[in-house]
């Protein structure tokens, strides 16, 4: 396999999940809930696939793909029931919305680590804070992964990036297509417009971050079975603030943030292909981690001043307020 | 009762806010099919009343009956459902969404894509709209932006919005507060128009004018209680203006003739740039002497805000000397030039005039908080800010719930207005800058700021007025400029124009057109 096929198919793997991350992000924050929480959330997320997946491999096959797909509905399901506290902290007690994200994220890490290490305690009788999982199978598209350079996206594919796809064209058409989606944006831009049109904002809000949850939580359950090969507090190495960077550079926008995801993703395995390439060692890995960051701040530079951000975002929505 | 022809009848209506009634046993029937208005000073409880009938309050006693029967209207949704509508003083839009968003936001028209996925109808939308507006004979094009309208347009959406939803009966909350002459003519027209196919209009205002130009039937209530049902075409505009106010009020106001003394404002050549970039101010001269008030009459958007933000400091001037009482003022920032002698009420009182969430006293202490007096070695003397506020309630008449403790976002508008002259004029500047003082206010409290005005003028102060109300520039000026497109093509002793020609120079024909006009030209010209 060629560098360069390399860097497009782990490119591919670390941005897409991130991507789905993003949407989850745009979602919440057009419905005028800023939302740092994607960290904790996609965390948390993982924390419950993991543990889903470790007690299901117990009854089947090694080769059974069932609790592979089980443990993404397990994330989904607690990747969303764990977005209820950024719902409850900003809506019903309308707090501030910045710490609120700040609090998730940090409950999220605690949280997992310390019952990651009860159950590992109590019922596989070993102390450990992981869930170690089997790196997913990968497959290639027969033909098509033939294609030179362009044929590396169909090469190794995880199942997970496939499954990102589909769900992200379906958010998008929920987003701009649908009732919902329409109700779901004018809450963000000008919720006393949406309330006089008899949208209950409230509502509205707190569907869109639950579906933050819960895509944030695909993303974690992703990374869980590729980057890190298992769930452990290594899940929260600030891909889901690198994610709300995406959005933001994609002006809240599904198509852009997927050109900045792409960015970030490649960035990442092109600098991991380089350390190879020159045969440096593997310390220097670390180095390389911090190239989406580096690049984030440097596109922060130029693109901080063209951002458009919903207008009502971060807002505490005030009925009697005009 | 019902077979009076009554769609609407309130009955004994009272609505209690902490330490104020605002609808006091309120009992009122409008008929369908005409356009019935709410008169009354600001507070007089109108707002209130109608957001009664919206759905967005809950009254504490009485009974609403729509059509004859006996309802209870828990929100707007509901209000909508029974065919009632409310265009709101702040308009309730989606800013990035198109017209069409807007009016079917709630509401979608539904198709299935692939025979089952719900998803909205875009083009039976637009093409709804588009049936729609031409049958009010309301223009919009259905496919622009809302943050690329002007208000005048937006308010047309409002109307669209109320009438997709099949509503039978509109209210409107001051609507033609935010509109230009032309636009308000514009808008009655479309009033009568709706009245004629059939719909039950309310329009809550306090400009006898509209009234009694639109209106069959008004309402005059005065703090909290109904006073009279009149009907319009029976009754002057004296006899409305007694009643809304509780007393008589004066039309012109008793002004001594000017006694002008040395220059105190000169501004020479000034340029200043719009919000757009271009130059919304160009090459302005003029000067206003001590005892002088020179009013600045034009049509909206043609270089007031920049000229008075420039003079005032908000804005810097890209050319052009700003001079008072000889002294260069014009690289001075805010506070030099206030401590120099600009005191500045601008139009824009919630952003600019105001802190909205800082209390009465704090804001009437606004300008001169770090002084001796209000802070001892630059900590805040809260006593000397509330012994001001006392000082400065009592003398203006200033009303609120909690005195110097209310926060200023809690004030109604007209108070709120009164809380910045006060705080201005207590700094007894050699210059005062009014922009738009009285826009959105009732009667009442017009007659005062213009008595105050010139009081001020007559103190020996000299007062710029903006105003895009040409009424109010022919009550107060003693000279005027008129103002268009960026330039100040007329400026006249007041005595010398006629509202026509002032009318005519807004509009921007040329000094040499005006029919004989410019051998008038004297008095505060720039010499």
């Amino acid at each position: 396999m060629s560098t360069l096929d390399t860097i497009i198919i782990d490119g591919l793997a670390f941005a897409l999940p991130m991507f789905i991350m993003a949407i989850g992000g745009i979602f919440s924050e057009k419905s005028g809930i800023t939302n740092l929480a994607l960290e904790g959330l996609q965390g948390f997320g993982a924390f419950c696939g993991g543990l889903t997946a470790v007690l299901m491999l117990r009854s089947f096959e090694g080769s059974s793909q069932i609790p592979y797909y089980v443990s993404f509905i397990a994330a989904i399901a607690g990747g969303m029931i764990y977005s209820l506290i950024h719902v409850a902290l900003c809506i019903k007690f309308r707090a501030n919305q910045v710490i609120s994200g700040v609090v998730v994220n940090i409950l999220a890490v605690a949280l997992t680590v310390f019952l990651a290490k009860r159950i590992n305690d109590g019922v596989f009788g070993q102390p450990s804070n992981k869930f170690v999982l089997e790196t997913s199978v990968r497959f290639s598209v027969p033909g098509l992964s033939r294609i030179p350079v362009i044929g590396a996206i169909f090469k190794n594919v995880y199942p997970f990036e496939v499954m990102i796809i589909v769900i992200a064209a379906l958010m998008w058409f929920v987003m701009y297509r649908t009732p919902f989606g329409m109700h779901l944006r004018a809450c963000g831009d000008n919720p006393h417009a949406a309330d006089a049109a008899g949208i209950n904002v409230n509502r509205v809000r707190t569907i869109a971050v639950m579906i933050s949850g819960g895509l944030s939580a695909i993303a974690g359950m992703s990374y869980a079975y590729s980057i890190t090969s298992n769930f452990s507090p290594d899940i929260f190495l600030g891909y889901g603030y690198l994610s709300i960077a995406a959005l933001i550079f994609g002006n809240w926008s599904v198509l852009p943030t997927l050109g900045a995801c792409l960015i970030f993703g490649f960035a990442r395995s092109s600098g991991q292909a380089l350390i190879t390439q020159l045969g440096m060692p593997s310390s220097y890995n670390d180095l390389v981690r911090i190239l989406p960051y580096l690049l984030t701040l440097l596109l922060l530079i130029f693109f901080s001043k063209h951002n458009n951000s919903p207008r009502a975002l971060g807002e505490i929505y005030d009925k009697g307020k005009r | 009762m019902s077979d009076s022809g009554y769609i609407i009848e309130m009955k004994h209506i009272t609505k209690r806010f902490p330490g104020l009634i605002a609808n006091d046993d309120v009992s009122l029937g409008i008929r369908k099919g005409e356009i019935f208005a709410l008169l009354g000073e600001n507070g007089a409880g109108k707002s209130t009343l109608m957001s009664v009938l919206f759905g967005m309050y809950e009254p504490d006693e009485g009974e609403i009956f729509l059509r004859g029967e006996k309802v209870r209207i828990a929100s707007p949704r509901k209000a909508t459902e029974m065919g009632i509508g409310m265009v709101h003083q702040h308009f309730r839009l989606v800013s990035n969404y198109t017209i069409t968003e807007n009016i079917i936001l709630g509401s979608e028209p539904l198709k299935r894509v692939l025979g089952f996925i719900p998803c909205v109808n875009m083009k039976k939308a637009e093409a709804d709209i588009a049936a729609l507006s031409e049958k009010y004979g309301l223009k919009v094009d259905p496919k622009a932006v809302i943050s690329d309208l002007n208000v005048s347009t937006q308010q047309r959406v409002e109307i669209l919005k109320m009438l997709y939803r099949d509503a039978e009966i509109l209210i409107f909350d001051e609507p033609t507060a935010v509109l230009t002459p032309q636009e308000i003519e514009f808008l009655l027209d479309i009033i009568r128009g709706l009245r004629d196919s059939g719909k039950t209009v309310i329009i809550i205002t306090h400009k006898l004018e509209e009234i009694k130009s639109v209106a069959d039937r008004c309402a005059v209530l005065n703090r909290g209680k109904l006073i009279d049902v009149l009907d319009v075409a029976t009754t002057s505009t004296a006899e409305m203006a007694r009643l809304m106010v509780g007393r008589e009020v004066s039309f012109t106001s008793d002004k001594t003739e000017a006694q002008p003394k040395e220059t105190v404002l000169k501004v020479e050549g000034l340029t200043v740039e719009g919000e757009a970039g271009n130059e919304a101010v160009k090459d302005v001269s003029f000067e206003i002497h001590a005892g002088e008030i020179f009013a600045l009459a034009g049509v909206s958007g043609n270089g007031q805000n920049e000229l008075a933000d420039a003079i005032a400091g908000l804005k810097t001037a890209v050319r052009g000397r700003i001079y008072l009482n000889g002294t260069d003022i014009t690289d001075l920032s805010i506070r030099k030039r206030t401590e120099a002698g600009v005191a500045y009420i601008p139009e824009d009182r919630h952003n600019v005039g105001l802190v909205l969430p800082f209390t009465l006293s704090e804001n009437l202490a606004l300008k001169r908080y770090y002084k001796d007096g209000f802070s001892k070695k630059t900590i805040i003397d809260r006593k000397a800010f509330e012994e001001n506020g006392t000082r400065m309630i009592e003398e203006f008449d200033i009303r609120s719930s909690r005195g110097n403790k209310t926060v200023t976002a809690a004030m109604s508008g007209g108070n709120q207005q009164k809380a910045i002259i006060a705080r201005e004029i207590a700094l007894k500047t050699p210059l005062i800058i009014f922009m738009q003082p009285t826009r959105g206010l009732d009667i009442g409290a017009i007659s005062n700021i213009h008595k105050q005005m010139i009081a001020e003028r007559d103190r020996g102060a000299a007062v710029l007025l903006i105003s895009l109300e040409l009424d109010e520039i022919m009550d107060c000026a003693d000279t005027i400029g008129v103002i268009f497109d960026g330039r100040i093509n007329r400026i006249a002793k007041a005595s010398e124009l006629s509202v026509n020609e002032v009318g005519r120079f807004m509009m921007g024909v040329e000094d040499k057109q005006g029919g004989g006009t410019n051998k008038v030209r004297t008095g505060g010209t720039a010499s």
